[in-house]
């Protein structure tokens, strides 16, 4: 056990650091949810291409870096603590590439990664459906061969960056005959497309983060399959289990949350109230039980073992622990907690409502809660599985 | 940076499972519960030629030389199996705190026989009420007016105080200090005498949560009702992966801790006060949902089951409850 970092990482870290430090807007950028604000967030994105920072964990040959897992982590760590943008091409990066390096041909990979990577083309995930949302092998939206062609009929649900994405990774359904697990397909759908309509969804928090979109007769070039024919559930497993993966370097914006908790609880003077003391205490602790437990899964995957089911015990930590930490700065206004911004006696500037409805929709998606507490029941203590239909 | 363990602590710490299935099974700790005195001397002295009892002793006083991290899988396997023996006083607190902050006297004199087996060391720290296996010690670390003294068992009186875990014997004791009794560390020593206590005790919690979900995971695979294992139904299902959470990721907080105290860390006090609360409350989300998920025959004497849940309910409080180690906590984070 040595928690120190080698000359090399420190070294990495200190160049991060600096170009951060020279790099990262002065002034929050707008909200991703606005035309402006995406494109503000674009030009980031470029430059962190420009830099060599798009995507540090990517190979080489893809113009990444080859960053070992501890690296991206250091990577990921100054990235939170130097308040940079959030990322929006994180589907594109963190899981449409990623599975196009396993999966795809080589002309697919030449013809999609150059693009992801420079954030010239943002991606969406077209996995959900009204349908079919937990039970995602449920899904209906068809694509039909014809010459050389697919023809795709149905609807989307909750796709996040819908409205300004370039592209859509999506699950189809291609036999209709076999079992639901055999006949889905992975197709990459360009969302320019002839047939597609993208209907902004407010979100609770009042972004329209996600939407729908509906696909009617859309003809999309056959060699925009990704793998095999009907392949399609094996891919999206590989493509999930990116997406539940690490959260390398997470640790470090509950570290933030905890500090701005405790920065809230003196502003409102609840410092002295045992009783809050004792919760954020509890935070506190929690946020360094995950960051060690962080470092522990890092160690165990940098030594060549995966990640497996654990991801899911990974998922239900930070998703649930961040669900405290908004709620305690909630009650921990009191009567203000109910003020937005708009209210001249607030005490926040609708930041706390807004992480907090966040927090609340990571308990949803990426498999629920009870879905990651079904998986580890299931695949990691080996209890019987749930009946199925 | 690495997080895990060497070969050699591994190997460790399949020694020590290996030893305690053989030396320590449930029917030993049961039988403890209606001995006089609660202890196996032949046991201590197993222990003490495999190398457990000496292995924080330097070794030119005839221990190992080892630290908690070397030690605190060795601890998870001692709750594992319920060890009634004094462990975590002798090897994980008292020893150390002599090496550190004994005389040199005091420890040529109580190293090599604690080493050898020949000595057993208990401690009364902090302001707390009790120490455990007062009556076997042949050598007491007490913390009196923030100072430590080693007080010989001439020295000192225990009164038994009947625990609801059996296989614990807690004293209150009343010791005659001196000078001579005095040791040479200052007020950090016995702080960070506190910080090993609370730290082991979190190390053996963990064990003991491990057990108890191990044996309730076994139970509910086996048990059916309605047709069915009861462990298929998600109520059930549920509770034991909360529980797995809480239990597993616990390890890495008592990990971290004792790589705090071995490399002398200036977050020890923090990292152990975080390892104490959690661990102690996740053993207690595994002692709720063990018994819950065992029903009726977990509630029976005759099930070994309690003798971990009555371990794991002494330990929670023993140095310092998750209250008041998040109290500790909080008076940190809201110090400024
Ligand atoms: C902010 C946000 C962004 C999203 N972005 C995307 C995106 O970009 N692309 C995309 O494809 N999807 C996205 N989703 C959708 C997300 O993946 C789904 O919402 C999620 O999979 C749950 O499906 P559902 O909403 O249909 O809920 P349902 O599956 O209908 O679940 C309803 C309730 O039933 C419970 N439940 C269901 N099955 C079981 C079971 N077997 N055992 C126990 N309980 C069960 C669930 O846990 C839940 O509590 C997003 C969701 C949110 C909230």
């Amino acid at each position: 056990m040595d928690l120190n970092l080698t000359d090399e990482q420190q070294a990495f870290r200190d160049e991060v650091r600096a170009w951060l430090q020279a790099n990262v807007p002065g002034e929050p950028l707008p909200p991703t949810s606005t035309p402006e604000g995406f494109a503000a967030h674009r030009d980031w994105e470029r430059r962190l291409y420009d830099a060599g920072y798009a995507a540090i964990s990517w190979p080489r040959a893809y113009g990444g870096r080859d960053a070992d897992l501890l690296t991206q982590a250091i990577f990921q760590e100054e990235y939170t603590r130097a308040n940079a943008p959030a990322r929006i091409n994180v589907l594109g990066l963190g899981l449409a590439g990623p599975t196009l390096m396993v999966y795809g041909s080589d002309e697919q990979k030449q013809r999609w990664l150059p693009g992801i990577l420079s954030c010239e083309d943002i991606w969406c995930q077209g996995f959900s459906e009204p349908d079919a949302g937990s039970d995602l092998a449920s899904l209906r939206t068809s694509a039909l061969r014809e010459g050389d062609e697919f023809v795709v009929n149905g609807q989307k649900t909750w796709t996040s960056s819908g409205r300004f994405a370039d592209w859509m990774f999506a699950l189809v359904r291609t036999d209709r005959d076999a079992p639901k697990h055999k006949g889905i397909s992975f197709l990459m759908i360009p969302m320019d497309s002839p047939g597609i309509e993208v209907r902004p969804i407010v979100q609770i928090n009042s972004d329209a983060g996600f939407a729908e979109v509906f696909l009617t007769d859309v003809r999309v070039a056959a060699d925009n399959l990704v793998g095999e024919l009907n392949d399609g559930w094996r891919i999206a497993m590989t493509t999930l289990g990116f997406e539940r993966g690490t959260g390398l370097g997470s640790h470090v914006r509950f570290s933030k949350d905890l500090e701005e908790l405790v920065a809230l609880v003196k502003a409102v003077g609840a410092d002295h109230d045992p009783l809050v003391r004792d919760r954020v205490a509890r935070l506190y602790a929690e946020t360094e039980v995950y960051r060690h437990n962080m470092y522990r899964t890092l160690t165990r995957l940098a030594g060549g073992k995966p990640i497996g089911p654990e991801a899911s015990l990974n998922k239900l930590f930070w998703s649930e622990m961040e669900v405290r930490i908004f709620e305690t700065g909630m009650e921990v206004m009191g009567p203000y907690a109910e003020l937005t911004s708009k209210a001249d006696a607030a005490v926040d500037k609708d930041t706390w409502h807004k992480r907090y409805w966040y927090a609340r929709a990571a308990c949803i998606y990426a498999g629920t809660t009870e879905i990651q507490k079904n998986i580890v029941s299931e695949r990691v203590l080996g209890l019987p599985k749930e009946p199925r239909a | 940076m690495n997080f895990d363990f060497t070969e050699e602590q591994y190997q460790l710490r399949d020694a020590a499972r290996d030893f305690f299935a053989g030396e320590c099974p449930p029917s030993h700790v049961r039988a403890m519960w209606d001995d006089q005195t609660g202890r196996s001397p032949a046991l201590w002295r197993a222990m003490a030629e495999t190398g457990f009892v000496g292995l924080t002793i330097p070794e030119e006083h005839g221990g190992l030389g080892m630290d908690e991290v070397d030690l605190v899988l060795l601890l998870e396997e001692a709750g594992r199996a319920a060890l009634p023996e004094p462990l975590v006083e002798t090897t994980a607190i008292a020893a150390p705190t002599l090496v550190e902050a004994g005389t040199p006297e005091q420890q040529a004199h109580w190293l090599p026989r604690i080493a050898a087996g020949e000595a057993i060391a208990t401690v009364q720290l902090a302001g707390a009420p009790f120490a455990v296996d007062a009556h076997v010690a042949d050598v007491l670390v007490l913390e009196r007016d923030g100072r430590l003294h080693a007080v010989p068992s001439e020295r000192f009186n225990a009164v038994a105080q009947p625990s609801l875990d059996g296989a614990r014997r807690v004293f209150t004791v009343e010791a005659e200090t001196g000078p001579d009794t005095a040791m040479a560390g200052g007020p950090d020593a016995a702080a960070k005498a506190y910080d090993r206590a609370a730290w082991a005790t979190a190390s053996v919690l963990g064990g003991v949560a491990h057990q108890l979900l191990d044996m309730t995971v076994s139970y509910v695979r086996e048990r059916e009702q309605f047709g069915r294992p009861v462990g298929s139904f998600q109520a059930i299902k549920h509770k034991l992966a909360e529980t797995l959470l809480v239990v597993e990721t616990s390890k890495a907080a008592t990990w971290y801790a004792a790589y705090a105290i071995a490399t002398d860390r200036a977050d020890r006090s923090e990292a152990v006060s975080v390892a104490k609360s959690y661990a102690s409350d996740a053993e207690r989300k595994a002692n709720l949902e063990a018994l819950q998920c065992h029903g009726g025959i977990g509630f029976t004497w005759e099930h070994d089951l309690h003798l971990w849940l009555k371990r794991g309910k002494a330990l929670e409080q023993a140095y310092g409850s998750a209250t008041e180690h998040r109290a500790r906590l909080a008076s940190r984070l809201f110090a400024s």
